[in-house]
């Protein structure tokens, strides 16, 4: 066992989406943020002009909160790759974020977007945009305080915020440095999970700006159409930011064995999810009489991922952590024996235990992610 | 009849009904109405603002609002957040809404006197497409992270700000609270006197709306907002209110949300359970009101806030959707309105108000 605690880096958080739409202040611990989610503890105004009188049916959180940002200074998650995320979709009851107008999902994206700049203001967190900004980084969290700031490297999930291709420069010059093409349902860039079908022709002149920017291709989300369509067209950096392994769990959410083959052959990096709609093997993604509302499977669950993608690849180069901790979901849904982000680490002790290297924990804690983005910004 | 008139409306939550709501503003209101899910319209009531209204009601220039405030208790509009960075992420998120709207050509912002001017002859003749002139205004100054940050939001094209909404902000106390302004309102507002940014007098508490006026000599203005001599309640201005805001130049935009102009109004049923008793006439009688008071007809407007959390079921019973506004022109003529005073309520007094306010900087 090391001596101190290793460098996490989570390849997937929706920081952003939990702050704006949940109403989150993730500046808070994980404890005020439940306390002031008990609908029982929390008091309303009794003042006669207030809104409290007038108000309809509450927002409802997405489960109990697990990711704040002193819970990811507790467990050293020092780096995320944090999104954006607006995706154009009929709002249903599954969907219940997703907006009508991409000029509408433009704005959710610019309102997230802003989310980090304000904490970036405060010193909560350190905006990473280069491989000099990434070492900067890393050297902080080397020897970390109690108010180091986090990492943020801003990715973003649906491309819908993207209003064209002559938008991307300006994007990317805000920080965004990996995108993928779609989320759920079909966008304006294609089809994505629980549809069938590929690209839309916008995608293409999407991807050449995206390319010459230098942004990372995420290929979680693609419908397999599409995944392939990305393949065939795109010859620059991917990853699979959050993605599981459908081999171990049915369903198109997860990445075949082959995709795993063409991911690795990119020298991508899969980061495994935290969830039980992605660890357990009785639950089909695409069959919701599966779905259960509890978790049963334990941060385990998750290692049989890693191995998987391990014995395809031949090596431990390429599989991270992209947990998606309390994105859509809360800790009901996480993995049994998981409270809080801080809790990854001991995900970490899981690996040793089961006789990983000490070498390949730190590659899957950080090393991995930190070749990825050190190697599609060499240039920049 | 004539030609419809130009109409100003002073405050309208267009970024929240298109973002937080989740509609498509640029179809007609029954279209979004057939969107709308049921827990929708249970909550935010049956849309009337969309763009293809406003131009059927010839409503040619709107203030649109940036909004999100500190407010614990707001678990219903999405918009009432913890922290101030939160706050400002959604406030910008409506900018950011109304900014793709310009690069669409649905609307055009109004900076100054020449975008003002031009905006104001396009809609002389308007064509099926001329964009609706757009004055950014912030409701609740809570996205404005610091006082250094009031010249920011300026240069996006913020000209009018309240300090607080609902609660209390992080600079004063507002609606449904009792309390004066914080100790951050004076360099809050010594930062918006230099950008040369309006103070929106609207959701301050009695002793913040006096606390504001003693302290800050800038332009003030009160975007939707109605008379307590008529509709009982703090949310309402008391008859010396008006009369400083007058004196100050200010002009007042009539709100047309039930509970501010109908007195049997019941907050605590739910809208689509009660019929109001208020029509567009009760809203004439706000303009009357301030008429009758300060002697002249040069500091009414509309400020209708039409879909900033209520529909149809909660607005004057005779408005199906904002295109109804052009019926206060008949009504303020039958009442003995001359003309020009017609005008000036409808559109006039707003657009003298911001040449004033931008003609002497």
């Amino acid at each position: 066992m090391p001596d101190k605690p290793v460098l996490i880096i989570d390849g997937h958080l929706d920081m952003a989406y939990n702050a704006t739409f949940h109403r989150r202040d993730l500046t808070q611990t994980v404890q005020t943020l439940r306390e002031r989610e008990d609908g029982v503890a929390t008091g309303v105004s009794r003042h006669p002009d207030s809104l409290e009188r007038r108000k309809g049916p509450e927002v409802h959180p997405p489960g109990t909160a697990t990711v704040t940002l002193p819970e990811m200074r507790k467990g050293r998650v020092g780096i995320m790759v944090t999104t954006i995320m607006a995706r154009v979709q009929a709002p249903s009851v599954k969907s219940h974020n997703a907006v009508r107008t991409q000029a509408a999902a433009y704005a959710v994206g610019q309102s997230h977007l802003h989310y980090y700049r304000a904490l970036e203001r405060e010193g909560e967190v350190f905006w990473i945009k280069n491989a000099k900004d990434l070492d900067a980084c890393v050297a902080m969290w080397e020897d970390p305080t109690p108010e180091t700031p986090v990492g943020l490297i801003l990715s973003m999930e649906s491309a819908d915020p993207i209003l064209g291709p002559e938008d991307v420069q300006a994007w990317w010059d805000a920080g965004l440095r990996s995108v993928s093409l779609t989320h759920f349902g079909a966008n304006t860039y294609g089809h994505g999970t629980g549809t069938v079908g590929g690209l839309y022709p916008p995608a293409y002149p999407l991807m050449d700006a995206l390319r010459s920017a230098g942004v990372i291709l995420d290929l979680s989300h693609a419908s397999d159409l599409a995944f392939w369509q990305v393949l065939d067209y795109w010859d620059g950096p991917v990853h699979a930011s959050h993605c599981n392994c459908r081999a171990l769990v049915p369903g198109q959410r997860h990445l075949s064995d082959e995709m795993i083959k063409a991911l690795v052959e990119r020298d991508g990096v899969i980061g495994l999810v935290f969830a039980e709609q992605m660890l357990n093997p009785g639950r089909d993604w695409d069959n919701p009489a599966t779905h259960q509302p509890t978790a049963t499977r334990t941060m385990s669950a998750a290692l049989e991922h890693l191995d998987h993608i391990c014995q395809i690849a031949g090596d431990s180069d390429h599989v991270a952590f992209g947990t998606d901790l309390d994105g859509g979901f809360g800790r009901e849904l996480s993995p049994i024996d998981y409270d809080t982000i801080a809790d990854l680490q001991r995900f970490l002790d899981i690996m040793r235990r089961r006789g990983y290297r000490e070498e390949d924990v730190v590659k899957f804690a950080h090393g991995n992610l930190l070749r990825l983005f050190r190697n599609a910004w060499r240039k920049t | 009849m004539d030609r419809p008139m130009l109409i100003v409306d002073s405050h309208l939550d267009l970024a929240f009904s298109a973002l937080q709501v989740n509609r498509d503003l640029t179809q007609p209101a029954a279209t979004v109405r057939t969107h709308d899910p049921e827990p929708v319209m249970r909550s935010f009531g049956s849309c009337t603002v969309t763009f293809p209204e406003l131009r059927k009601g010839r409503v040619g220039i709107v203030f649109g609002t940036v909004m999100s405030r500190l407010d614990p208790n707001d678990r219903w509009t999405r918009t009432g957040m913890f922290c101030q960075a939160q706050c400002h992420g959604v406030g910008r998120g409506h900018y950011a809404y109304y900014e793709a709207l310009a690069r669409e050509g649905v609307i055009r912002f109004i900076k100054n006197l020449k975008d003002l001017d031009e905006v104001v002859a396009a809609w002389e003749h308007p064509a099926a497409d001329t964009p609706v002139g757009l004055v950014l205004a912030m409701e609740s100054a809570d996205p404005i992270l610091d006082p250094d940050q009031a010249q920011e939001w300026y240069d996006l094209g913020l000209r009018m700000v309240s300090i607080s909404h609902y609660g209390t902000s992080a600079y004063s106390h507002g609606t449904g609270t009792e309390g004066g302004l914080l100790p951050r309102a004076r360099p809050l507002l010594d930062a918006l006197r230099a950008a040369g940014i309006v103070v929106d007098m609207t959701h301050l508490t009695d002793q913040a709306f006096w606390e504001v006026l003693e302290v800050y000599d800038g332009p003030v203005a009160a975007s939707h907002h109605n008379c307590r001599a008529l509709t009982p309640g703090q949310r309402q201005l008391t008859d010396e209110m008006i009369r400083a805001i007058v004196e100050r130049g200010g002009v007042i935009g009539a709100a047309l949300d039930a509970w501010m102009l109908d007195p049997t109004w019941k907050r605590e049923v739910p809208a689509w359970g009660q019929q109001t008793k208020a029509t567009l006439e009760t809203v004439a009688d706000q303009v009357d009101h301030i008429t009758q008071l300060v002697g002249n007809a040069r500091h009414s407007g509309i400020g209708s806030d039409l879909d900033g959390g209520f529909g149809t079921e909660q607005a004057p019973r005779d408005l199906n959707t904002i295109a109804d506004l052009q019926k206060l022109r008949g009504i303020l003529e039958r009442r003995g309105y001359p003309e020009e005073d017609v005008r000036g309520v409808l559109s006039g007094n707003w657009i003298r108000f911001l040449r004033e306010v931008w003609g002497s900087r």
